[in-house]
């Protein structure tokens, strides 16, 4: 199906790719489809792109990636709700912010998604650990050298 | 905002599925338990509004946000690892 997105002009995405968050994002009730579309070559950052509004995007990546330690907790009801038999089937995303000059995760609100039926939640983590901002990568100095 | 006095022990009804019951109150902490449907998410104002608002802060980011590596040189967008079928884009035609 071809979108429309601000960011990337019309896009052809495979339907099936589609990830519901039922409830949809925090802040944002009434938009429940979206598609995961890579930043660019060798990226560790995916664009998390609504199929309903062409502006609402975000950047999301995988936690692991940045910090090893961070465990998403996922209740058996969850699962349920998330049609996942286990939790190996539920990858886990954070949104990315940008501050100055170095991206952060949003990691007490975290994505959980199941990855065959490709359906999501946000999650509102209690464990006081980990911040809506953690720092994952400081971007000033690449952009230098990607200039020079 | 309809004020209610609870002694501990006591439980307030809202609607017809939803249980607060006060369970200890010690000085200035009161501990509350919540009975709700599984479809109804119950948590601490605060935190849900710090994520709400970092929500909105992070639909803010464009694509000129990331660094330079990140973005699409020509804006192709291949499968992840794994994937059977990925995204494809086709040129738009004029």
């Amino acid at each position: 199906m071809r979108i429309e997105t601000s960011r990337f002009g019309n896009v052809d995405v495979d339907e099936a790719r589609t990830i519901r968050f039922t409830k949809g994002l925090l802040g944002f009730p009434g938009y429940t489809d979206f598609v995961l579309l890579e930043a660019g070559d060798e990226s560790s950052f995916w664009w998390l792109q609504s199929t309903q509004k062409p502006d609402l995007a975000f950047v999301v990546t995988d936690p692991g990636l940045f910090v090893p330690t961070y465990k998403v907790p996922v209740r058996e009801p969850q699962l349920t709700d998330l049609g996942a038999g286990s939790p190996d089937e539920v990858q886990v995303f954070v949104i990315v912010n940008k501050r100055e000059n170095m991206l952060t995760g949003n990691l007490q609100g975290p994505l959980v998604v199941s990855v065959h039926q490709r359906l999501g939640e946000q999650l509102v983590l209690s464990d006081r650990r980990f911040t809506t901002r953690v720092p994952l990568m400081e971007i000033g100095s690449k952009m230098h050298a990607a200039s020079a | 905002m309809l004020v209610l006095s609870r002694q501990r022990d006591e439980t307030i009804m809202i609607g017809d599925e939803v249980e607060i019951t006060i369970v200890d109150i010690r000085g200035d902490k009161v501990r509350l338990g919540i009975a709700a449907p599984r479809e109804i998410q119950v948590h601490r104002k605060e935190v849900y509004e710090a994520i709400r608002r970092e929500n909105a802060d992070a639909a803010r980011v464009q694509v000129d946000d990331l660094p330079a590596g990140d973005r699409p040189l020509q804006a192709h967008h291949r499968s992840r690892p794994g994937d059977a079928q990925g995204v494809r884009r086709r040129p738009v035609k004029p």
